[in-house]
């Protein structure tokens, strides 16, 4: 047996890690042409004032200052947290639920896993008329019900500025919760029924069982879907542009769509640019105190 | 030998997205690229024998469903035959000027594009994004309406082919059915309000209304600042809508009219509201004539006995010449197109705002920019417009003011002020709160920056 000469370790080192880069290429060129580098010169476009047409001026922190003054803004960051507030907590139970039922052994599973996911994978705007249509105040079949168990003024739901956003979230709530239930169920099948066999001969009861084999055993899956559902909240655009447009009035103007206004609607790049940073920031700040959480539960 | 095969399996995946992604790139500026020299030998060569053929792009929308624009560059080539123009599909909606300007600022926009509106005009004229055309214009009178409005610094930047304006559109059966008489072209709004309760109470209720409107903030915002003199969003006071407001939420409150609740969570659409008789009359764009007319056509509207009528005035004192709104439509030329196709395309737009144009247009229901009495006549001739006097008056007798201003401003209040029309009229709040509110968000987001 020759030792190997550290000149030949070496190489061969290098040698593997071109082989790691080489597998990983064709993803990154993708991910570095269409994401990373749109997001640099987004954190440029951030400092200067940019009309699209010819060039950027730079403005320095300006955009910034003006964010703080305008109420807009302030509108739109309120009404996101809002609808995040709701959203995440109200999808994680939901999907959480549905998979949990969906985990026991019932005639037509395969049938209740499709339906229950159906909504993730209807278009949208298909969604949004519907919906609109049950949540119409004086002919909607919402209202018709809610005054037939005895509610004598139902809320204006989409056309109210206080029952607009609940509204919003009813329906991202129905229409994800399917997606996440899916992450759940492959979650929970990875608990070892043994745990439960030795649970019961020790006489837990099941929501015993549930808080100390099931969750315990899913913190994984749980993390990763918190961390996703709360990116996906806070950045929710298309949904509220399809059922409210951001009305009535800003009642349900969201971060995602005050970007969009400011760009392609008063053609204001740089200022729009700016407040999407603000939203990168919140997204990641909010996903790295999780990250810190996650990991001091581990320790 | 194991690692050469990964190596050339990494080195063929690099060479496959490099030329996927080249691809892309080629498609587009290939054309112009290879169009360009070919058309500009052919114009140096021949300057004076037999006129070179040209071709220019055009961008338009929906083109299976509007004809307005093949039908114009149609009537173009066939009096110059050696100029083609191609139509190349926007989307359409607010969609097209997104995709123009995207398109613009990346230099593969066509040589021509019509200007959907006035709101955009300012954008594309301060950036850049259009040649100047005032030596068109200067081939124009005052028959071609709307033209003024194209002007930015003594300049003029595209020539209007199509004016609407807004009319209020009845159906005269079902005012007979109601008892209630038809307009006679001197309504002021009240008398509007006053004769769509009648007519609701008298066609029994149900989902049938007197009026329906449209849930555009046009609909009320833009007769205000017509019909009220000395007013224009810009300034940033807007109190002078109020007295249109207070009205139009009377109207959905006392049953005269749908309310836009109803009418935005079940997408009601004008088209069907008006054509399928839930509503007697409808104040809408000049448009609606030919479309009502095609859809009936198809069976998607009832036939029935209708009339045009002018929209509601503020006071009796414009009775003669009645106040309404509408934009025009226009075309502008690309400042990027080939020097060599400058004269074509400057000859197609001192074909569009005249009358061989303008007959052309009318012919398929469409209000061109020129007006004279013969295309009125054209107009008027089309096969189920109405023809009793107060729909001739209507057509021909107009004051039309612009609905967006040529400002940088117009539209971010614009935006504003559609704000406002949501707030206003969804009912959750109350005239006075939202125009404060507006008023207070022009200023701060608008005229101070």
């Amino acid at each position: 047996m020759t030792v190997a000469s550290k000149g030949e370790i070496r190489a061969n080192n290098r040698k593997l890690a071109m082989t790691g880069w080489m597998f990983i290429l064709p993803n990154f060129i993708g991910f570095a042409i269409l994401t990373l580098v749109p997001v640099l010169v987004l954190f440029y476009m951030s400092f200067t004032k940019w009309n699209i047409f010819g060039g950027s001026e730079w403005i320095g922190f300006d955009n910034f200052s003006r964010l703080v003054g305008d109420e807009s803004f302030h509108t739109a960051l309120f009404n996101t947290l809002y609808y995040s507030a709701l959203h995440i907590p109200l999808t994680l139970l939901a999907s959480l639920g549905l998979a949990m039922l969906l985990n026991t052994k019932l005639r037509g599973l395969a049938f209740f896993r499709t339906v229950a996911f159906f909504p993730y994978i209807t278009s949208i705007v298909a969604v949004a008329v519907v919906w609109n249509m049950l949540f119409s105040p004086e002919v909607g079949v919402i209202n018709q019900a809610l005054m037939a168990i005895g509610v004598s003024e139902p809320p204006g739901w989409t056309s109210s500025t206080t029952w607009a956003m609940p509204a919003v979230i009813i329906v991202g709530t129905w229409r994800e919760a399917g997606y996440y239930m899916l992450l759940f169920l492959a979650g929970l099948q990875t608990v070892p029924k043994e745990l439960y066999e030795a649970a019961r001969t020790d006489g837990a009861n099941a929501w015993q069982q549930f808080t100390n084999i099931t969750l315990p055993c899913i913190r994984p899956t749980t993390f990763f879907i918190v961390i996703i559902l709360t990116i996906q909240s806070l950045k929710v655009f298309d949904l509220v542009l399809v059922m409210t447009g951001g009305g009535p009035g800003q009642a349900t103007l969201v971060l995602s769509q005050f970007i969009y206004n400011q760009g392609f609607v008063n053609n204001d790049f740089g200022y729009g640019a700016s407040a999407a940073v603000v939203l990168v920031f919140i997204a990641l700040a909010v996903t790295m105190f999780q990250f810190v959480v996650n990991q001091r539960r581990d320790a | 030998m194991r690692h050469t095969t990964k190596w050339s399996v990494g080195l063929a995946a690099v060479a496959a997205l490099a030329l996927t992604g080249c691809s892309g790139n080629a498609a587009t500026t290939a054309p112009a690229a290879t169009t360009a020299p070919t058309t500009a030998t052919a114009a140096t060569t021949a300057p004076t024998a037999a006129p070179a053929p040209v071709t220019l792009t055009m961008a338009a929308w929906s083109l299976s469903s509007t004809p307005e624009f093949k039908t114009i560059t149609d009537a173009f080539t066939k009096a110059n035959p050696n100029i083609t123009i191609t139509l190349k599909e926007y989307k359409a909606g607010n969609d097209y000027d997104t995709q123009m300007i995207a398109d613009l600022a990346a230099g593969v926009a066509p040589d021509l594009y019509v200007i959907k509106n006035l709101n955009n005009l300012f954008t594309y004229q301060d950036g850049k994004q259009l040649m100047d055309v005032s030596d068109v214009a200067a081939g124009y009178d005052s028959k071609t309406s709307g033209l003024p409005l194209y002007q930015v610094g003594g300049k003029t930047w595209a020539i209007p082919y199509r004016q609407d304006s807004w009319y209020l559109y009845y159906e005269k059966d079902m005012f007979d059915k109601a008892g209630v008489a038809i307009p006679d072209g001197k309504w002021t709004w009240d008398d509007y309000a006053a004769a769509a309760a009648k007519l609701s109470k008298g066609l029994g209720g149900g989902d049938v209304y007197g009026a329906y409107l449209h849930r555009w903030q046009s609909t009320v915002q833009s007769f205000a600042t017509a019909q009220t003199p000395g007013a224009s969003i810009l300034s940033g006071d807007v109190t002078y809508m109020k007295p249109f407001y207070d009205r139009t939420v009377a109207m959905q409150n006392t049953g005269a009219q749908v309310k836009f609740a109803t009418s935005s969570t079940n997408s009601l659409t004008y088209q069907s509201q008006f054509g399928k008789q839930k509503a007697a009359m409808l104040i809408m764009g000049s448009w609606y004539v030919a479309s009502y007319l095609a859809s009936a056509d198809k069976g998607d509207a009832i036939k029935f006995n209708w009339g045009v009528a002018p929209v509601p005035q503020r006071d009796s004192s414009t009775f003669d010449k009645p106040v309404t709104f509408g934009d025009p439509t226009g075309i502008g030329i690309n400042p990027a197109i080939g020097s060599d196709k400058v004269a074509a395309a400057k000859k197609f737009l001192a074909f569009i705002g005249g009358q061989d144009a303008a007959l052309a247009l009318s012919g398929i229901g469409i209000v061109p920019a020129y007006t004279s009495d013969a295309v009125t006549a054209a107009f008027s001739a089309l096969k189920g417009v109405p023809t009793d006097t107060l729909s001739k008056f209507t057509f021909g007798t107009h004051d039309t003011k612009p609905e967006n201003q040529v400002s940088a401003n117009n539209p971010k209040i614009q935006a504003i002020l559609n704000d406002m029309n949501t707030s206003i009229m969804s009912g959750s709040s109350t005239v006075d709160a939202a125009i404060a509110k507006a008023q207070a968000r022009i200023k701060a987001e608008v005229l101070k920056n």
